[in-house]
């Protein structure tokens, strides 16, 4: 490396005794280091006041009794948070609901997006296009998408009365329906992040030698044998990770289920159908102003996240 | 290739079966594109081209405050993709190349705060605004983001890809760190910094938690925000609110579609890396 080069090659140019003068203290390695420190000091005072400082006082925050109104006043009240947590039905209730968010949500956007992902690999001409827009979805708002979805999943609406004439369901407003709002949030879900996880699944697939098809091709394999035993296996590590971070990503919803839940103003409705985790954090914190008790939910949710990058972290095969 | 072998009518097949998904996919901002331009009068039933309108797109500019909005909007995420364009490709840059005393733990914590969402830590963020009184502020969506661990990442390894030798000679020839990094690391970066810039504009124009908790104001609303206010405001009227949505949507999508190979790739890469 370029560092160790060091003092030894660089009296040619620090002559004299000056440059001997800056040999001895402001060495090229210490002259490297002040560099970085001043190159990085921006990112790293940003990240200590917003990021570290906050997580470190959502567990501080976890302890203790404040209200939104009186933040100044703060008492430790021990594990009493984590207590009424433990005996809440609504706490319950809210990961209930993100479980089962959750389960329908993995399976689907994973399979889905790795099946598109293959046929999509599989045609030569019109590749970008069709990525192009599948990933659209993605890049729109939440609010958008979500304000339109429930524009066609309103009685009478387009993908209402199609439901209905296909799948013989009540051509119903899905968003107000106790039992139709949960799977409503999951095809909002879904809708968003297929197009994402197909892109990280077609880069696994341009990854697989191709050799492999070659081989599977001349043992007779048609388009579905090669799908099921080459792409499938090849792409263990890319469905773990898929699966994880899409797990993560989907425990952490928001957005969507604030805005089908008259704005913002009912939090969960109808009815707690769409009270997931995160909602009941933001109700216990901003809508019944008790913030130590919605840290307390928060940090069950960042161990959550925790566990899931280990779990990550140790399926997966060492990558750089 | 794979596709020259293939039977036609299996290849007429995956077509088909991508063209479906693919108008799935754009289709329901088409229906936001066309609903936008009925008059009230003739939703749902669909009507011929003549009969299209601007009226939505009037109505919802005289009753509401959207070129505020817009405006709040543009500059926000201004201010937040200058400042992480700073900030991050300086960080990014010293990850890369620079060796140092705290270097390793400096990138494990970077790491570390990737895997943490802002859901988890909103609580306290928003502790933080409102005892800097930044409440209802521009500054209060600007300055948290504009350091973000992801794009850190992303402009670090958008640096280790650089060949190391262009900045050896640089340095060779007597050039200090500061002046390597802007004269030469930074102008063979320009695809990685574009496609940073493009994130984080991206990110913030969509973003909807962080404004809708942080801003009760209106006049600092970003548009996320009102247009999800004027849900409850335009109730019946559908074809105003999808006047919205093509209002805080096509702008994004129109510089996702033209910018596409700078950005879809970034998500490949980081996400096996996780």
């Amino acid at each position: 490396m370029f560092d160790q080069v060091g003092d030894a090659s660089l009296p040619a140019h620090g002559l004299g005794r000056a440059g001997r003068a800056r040999n001895s203290f402001w060495s090229k390695q210490r002259r490297d280091w002040a560099a970085a420190y001043v190159l990085i000091a921006p990112a790293a005072a940003l990240l200590g006041y917003w990021f570290i400082y906050p997580i470190v006082e959502t567990f501080v925050l976890s302890f203790q009794q404040v209200n939104l109104f009186h933040f100044s006043e703060r008492n430790y009240v021990a594990l009493q948070n984590f207590n009424q947590l433990w005996h809440d039905p609504a706490f319950h209730h809210s990961l209930y609901i993100t479980l089962i968010f959750v389960i329908f949500v993995v399976p689907a956007q994973t399979l889905f997006a790795i099946f598109l992902a293959a046929v999509l690999h599989s045609v030569g001409v019109g590749k970008t296009l069709f990525r192009t827009a599948f990933f659209v979805p993605y890049m729109t708002s939440t609010v958008a998408v979500t304000t339109v979805f429930m524009k066609l999943f309103v009685s009478g609406g387009p993908l209402s009365d199609l439901a209905a004439s296909v799948l013989r369901l009540p051509n119903t407003t899905w968003f107000a329906e106790p039992s139709y709002a949960l799977p409503f949030l999951v095809i909002v879900y879904v809708y968003m992040y297929i197009g994402l996880y197909v892109v990280v699944f077609v880069s696994g697939i341009e990854d697989i030698p191709s050799d492999l098809f070659e081989a599977a091709r001349v043992d007779g394999a048609g388009a579905v044998q090669q799908f099921r035993f080459v792409t499938v296996p090849s792409l263990r590590p890319f469905v773990i990770f898929v699966v994880v971070a899409g797990l993560i990503q989907a425990v952490q919803i928001f957005d969507q289920a604030y805005v089908i839940a008259s704005s913002g103003t009912i939090l969960g409705s109808p009815a707690g159908a769409t009270a997931t985790l995160v909602i009941f954090i933001y109700e216990q914190a901003f809508r019944l102003n008790d913030l130590g008790y919605g840290s307390a939910a928060a940090v069950v949710l960042l161990a959550i996240v925790f566990l899931g990058t280990l779990v990550t972290r140790r399926l997966l095969p060492e990558r750089t | 290739m794979t596709s020259s072998r293939q039977r036609p009518g299996l290849k007429a097949l995956k077509y088909l079966f991508l063209t479906v998904v693919g108008v799935a996919a754009i289709g329901p901002l088409l229906y936001a594109l066309y609903t936008s331009l009925e008059s009230p009068a003739d939703y749902p039933r669909l009507v011929s081209p003549t009969h299209l309108t601007l009226w939505n797109y009037r109505y919802v500019l005289d009753n509401a405050p959207i070129l505020r909005w817009y405006g709040n909007t543009l500059f926000v995420t201004a201010g937040v993709v200058i400042g992480a364009v700073v900030v991050n490709t300086m960080a990014g840059y010293v990850l890369a190349r620079i060796r140092f005393p705290g270097r390793t733990i400096s990138f494990v914590v970077v790491l570390a705060i990737l895997m943490v969402p802002l859901q988890a830590i909103l609580i306290p963020l928003y502790l933080l605004v409102a005892q800097l009184g930044w409440l209802n502020s521009y500054q209060s969506l600007i300055v948290p983001f504009m350091v973000n661990p992801f794009l850190i990442f992303l402009m670090r390894q958008s640096f280790s890809t650089l060949p190391v030798e262009l900045e050896d000679a640089a340095a060779i020839d007597g050039a200090g760190r500061f002046r390597t990094f802007f004269t030469i690391a930074v102008p063979l970066t320009m695809s990685g910094i574009a496609t940073q810039a493009l994130l984080a504009g991206t990110w913030t124009w969509n973003s909807f938690m962080i404004p809708v908790t942080f801003s009760t104001d209106p006049n600092y609303y970003m548009l996320t925000v009102g247009l999800n206010s004027l849900q409850s405001q335009f109730y019946t009227l559908t074809t105003v609110q999808m006047a919205g949505v093509v209002f805080l949507a096509v702008p994004v999508v129109l510089m996702f579609v033209v910018f596409q190979r700078l950005i879809v790739p970034s998500f490949a890469t980081a996400g096996i890396r996780g």
